[in-house]
């Protein structure tokens, strides 16, 4: 827009340029429109991450403005979906855009993996019935693929060319470019706003920030003719419509047709979501291990001192960025179907390869269904990425298929969620989810050598914690339980061995530490720590405080943990009964555990930690 | 030039609602008008189900949030009324005065956004005189605050639509896009001062002001 006060009297530059502020209104309104509605493109995750970090990093994650950010000086989110879109209004002469927004809504025997039907579980509603309200449009439409779909949203931009003809001398146009762009600009900023105080915004929200399979998903579909609604089904929508920017020939305008029942499917669900809405995915543990996703850095971040924080934070979308970067599924690239026939290819391979308690229960054990189910893989992926109109090609209807349905049909996939997510589980669940297991090395040693005593105050509590969790939480019981009887690769077997390098003060206070042959002495120790009258006594004066502490950890980290008498209690008779792991306590001394018997082995840690706070405050003052 | 003025409608908020229920309309005006590059961000309130916008500016933030905390020490001290908050949008335009270069204020766009605070409510024994004793106090008072949640919820919504009404509708007094450093026009925020009559009259001063250069001018 620099030159603009400089080509004064140049018509045709002017013309020019007034058509291309016309192309960017278009091209910038459907990313607008399509970052906040097209899901799977995390561009939620993306804000989220800017709230959470410092202010002066929002502008550093994509510290570069790109031309594009600059148009209507509104940087936005890369959106493929977007890109994919536009170029048929790149080419053309002001064509309308409309773009629907498409609610598909999954019937009740829907299996993101496999379409047959799923033994053992329950299932008590079907989803007609859950949500009736959604169901009673007459576009009930059961053929297609038996999923329900229906327009939430239309937009329409356009723009309209005075019959007229142009208006206005030479030297006005030039000053009405300036005035059309900052309306531009202006309307630009509201329709951004706006699209997130519609109620398919809520839908999105709900997409992008759970970690749950929905039962509903978004898709979208941008073509410059459209079936016009019924008169029924208009009058079930509310129209809103900005006020059109004037150019120097016509006008540009932005409105939308919505269906603000909408509200109904995303409320509806939210409280009685987590007993009934889907109850094949909530209470499977499937989604306990997703669910407990987010949180399991948490434990990690223990070693860094932020646990309080971390844990009661509000959850974010953002949370499962960690797990999605690294996935090249994910990153979807504007480039046409190649590239996505790839990742489809991809995901679909890696499915197999899904550890037994992940797998869905009805999946097959026959490796050569894989075959097949890449084709329904095919056929859930969501449109974006898969839509007939291609960037080569614009958006033309093939005769007697209404471009709705084609689009329609490749138009959802929740199926991303797990296909994606569930290849990284093993890893992390080995690492977090066993009770005993010690952070990782490398923190370790990192540890060691900063903060000792608040490393080993974190560790303590993170410690407790899990006692805490072991002792009551019930979901964690069942899912130690899960992972121990149905894969030896996961069993706390191995972590609980690794706990050898657990304690950070072994390198730098006494070696001999480490040295199994003290292990009698510490068990002696552990005797007397327990007690909790006695532990005002602790270790006096024998050796440094920093090795006093570093041996309290070493046994701590030694001691029969808590969870895995649970796991083996309840694969066997149901009797609690020791580990044969646990060789630093002697059997007479704790024969059989009971849930009290842990609630006090608790209550005595919880008193050691405060005491080992005491002293490590008392250490740092001096 | 003229002075838009936009009276959004008043919101009844409780105290520890004030915060957030302001930083979202604020931040959303400012958002209409910070015409320089902006790189959105998305902020899901805390209290309601909205999403609404900010600037991603620090500066811009740090200044809404001082407002803010003054607003709610004056709160405070006034308990019981409705207050008023200004946002004003000006140009700087240098007066060439013979014997002075004086910079004045030329507003051309004032949003006042009207608030109730309600007091806190009573406690359960005001509820007394309910003839259902069985319902659980506890759990009136949780649907009284989903209730009063989803009105306010409603009223902001009512707000932000306002205000998107009024940027759409109004465009024309909007001064050319500063080309100078600075994402937004000027613009200040007037809160009650500490004695009520001081503000009102600040407040008519403000007007005076901004009208009379346009008499003038």
């Amino acid at each position: 827009m620099k030159g603009m006060a400089s080509s004064h009297g140049n018509i045709q530059s002017e013309s020019a340029k007034m058509e291309q502020i016309i192309t960017e209104f278009f091209t910038k309104s459907l990313h607008i429109i399509l970052e906040s509605r097209s899901a799977y493109l995390s561009s939620r995750n993306f804000s989220g991450e800017q709230v959470l970090s410092s202010p002066s990093s929002s502008t550093s994650s994509s510290s570069s403005v790109r031309p594009r950010d600059k148009w209507f000086n509104l940087a936005l989110r890369d959106c493929p979906a977007a890109l994919e879109n536009i170029d048929f209004w790149r080419q053309s002469t002001f064509e309308p855009m409309v773009v629907d927004v498409v609610l598909v809504q999954r019937p009740r025997d829907w299996d993101p993996v496999n379409i047959s039907p799923r033994p053992g579980l329950a299932r008590n509603l079907s989803l007609k019935e859950r949500f009736p309200n959604c169901w009673n449009s007459d576009r009930e439409d059961v053929s297609w693929d038996s999923k329900s779909e229906k327009i939430i949203e239309r937009w329409i931009i356009q723009y309209e060319n005075r019959k007229s003809g142009c208006s206005g001398s030479k030297r006005s146009s030039s000053s009405s470019l300036h005035t059309l762009y900052k309306k531009s600009i202006l309307l630009m900023r509201s329709l951004y706003l706006t699209v997130r105080l519609f109620p398919a915004y809520k839908l999105f929200h709900k997409l992008n920030s759970s970690n749950q399979l929905r039962s509903f998903n978004l898709a979208h579909h941008v073509s410059s003719f459209v079936e016009p609604f019924t008169r029924r089904e208009e009058a079930e929508m509310q129209r809103f419509g900005f006020a059109p920017v004037e150019t120097a020939c016509g006008r540009l305008s932005v409105s939308v047709l919505y269906h603000s029942s909408v509200l109904d499917v995303s409320s509806e669900p939210k409280t009685p979501m987590s007993p009934q809405f889907i109850p094949d995915y909530v209470g499977s543990p499937l989604t306990d291990t997703l669910k407990r996703f987010p949180s399991l850095p948490v434990t990690k971040a223990t070693t860094q001192g932020s646990l309080s924080s971390s844990l009661f934070s509000r959850r974010h979308s953002w949370s499962y960025d960690n797990y999605r970067a690294s996935i090249p599924c994910t990153s979807f690239s504007p480039s046409p179907s190649p590239t996505h026939i790839g990742s489809r290819a991809m995901v679909s391979h890696v499915n197999p390869c899904r550890p037994p308690p992940m797998s869905l229960p009805a999946q097959p054990p026959d490796p050569t269904t894989a075959e097949t189910r890449n084709i329904h893989f095919d056929e859930y992926w969501p449109s974006p990425t898969f839509s007939p109109s291609t960037s080569s090609s614009p958006p033309v209807h093939a005769p007697g298929t209404p471009l709705s349905k084609a689009l329609g049909r490749s138009g959802s996939a929740p199926v991303t969620i797990p296909a994606i997510k569930l290849p990284h589980a093993p890893s992390l669940l080995k690492r977090h989810v066993a009770l005993p297991s010690p952070p990782p090395k490398g923190s370790q040693l990192r540890t060691s050598r900063s903060e000792k005593s608040s490393a080993v105050i974190d560790q303590l509590s993170s410690l407790r914690d899990d006692i805490e969790k072991a002792s009551s939480g019930k979901a964690s019981n069942t899912l130690t339980w899960t992972f121990s009887r149905s894969s030896s690769r996961l069993s706390l077997q191995e972590d609980f061995d690794d706990a050898e390098f657990a304690c950070p003060f072994d390198m730098d206070d006494d070696d001999d530490m480490t040295n199994p042959d003290n292990r009698p002495e510490s068990l002696d120790q552990k005797a007397t720590l327990s007690d909790p009258l006695l532990s005002g006594t602790l270790i006096p004066g024998q050796k440094s405080q920093d090795a006093a502490v570093g041996t309290l950890v070493r046994i701590l980290k030694k001691a029969p943990p808590l969870r895995q008498d649970m796991s083996k209690s309840l694969n066997a008779s149901g009797t609690l009964t020791v580990p044969s792991v646990s060789s630093t306590i002697s059997p007479s001394t704790i024969p059989t555990k009971t849930t009290s018997d842990a609630l006090e082995e608790l209550q005595s840690y919880r008193e050691m930690k405060d005491l080992l706070l005491n002293k490590s405050c008392k250490f740092i003052n001096n | 030039m003229n002075c838009e003025v936009c009276q959004l409608k008043e919101l009844e908020v409780e105290h520890f609602e004030i915060r957030e229920v302001l930083q979202c309309i604020l931040h959303t005006i400012v958002f209409h008008r910070a015409l320089g590059l902006v790189r959105p961000k998305d902020v899901d309130m805390e209290l309601l189900e909205i999403t609404y916008v900010q600037c991603g500016d620090v500066e811009l933030e740090k200044k809404i949030d001082e407002k803010i905390d003054q607003f709610i020490n004056w709160v405070d001290k006034h308990p019981n009324k409705k207050s008023q908050i200004c946002l004003s949008f000006y140009e700087v335009k240098n007066k060439q005065a013979t014997w002075f270069n004086k910079i004045e204020r030329l507003y051309w766009e004032q949003w006042y956004i009207n608030l109730n605070v309600a007091q806190h409510p009573k406690s359960h024994s005001g509820k007394s005189h309910h003839s259902k004793v069985l319902v659980d106090p506890e759990e009136m008072a949780y649907e009284d605050r989903s209730a009063r949640r989803a009105a306010l919820e409603a009223s902001v919504r009512d707000a932000l639509f306002q205000i998107i009404k009024f940027v759409n509708e109004k465009k024309d007094h909007v001064p050319p896009i500063p080309n100078r450093e600075g994402i937004s026009f000027p613009y200040e925020i007037a809160i009650p001062s500490s004695s009520d009559s001081a503000f009102g009259m600040d407040m008519i001063k403000r007007m005076l002001q901004t009208g009379h250069p346009t008499m003038l001018s």
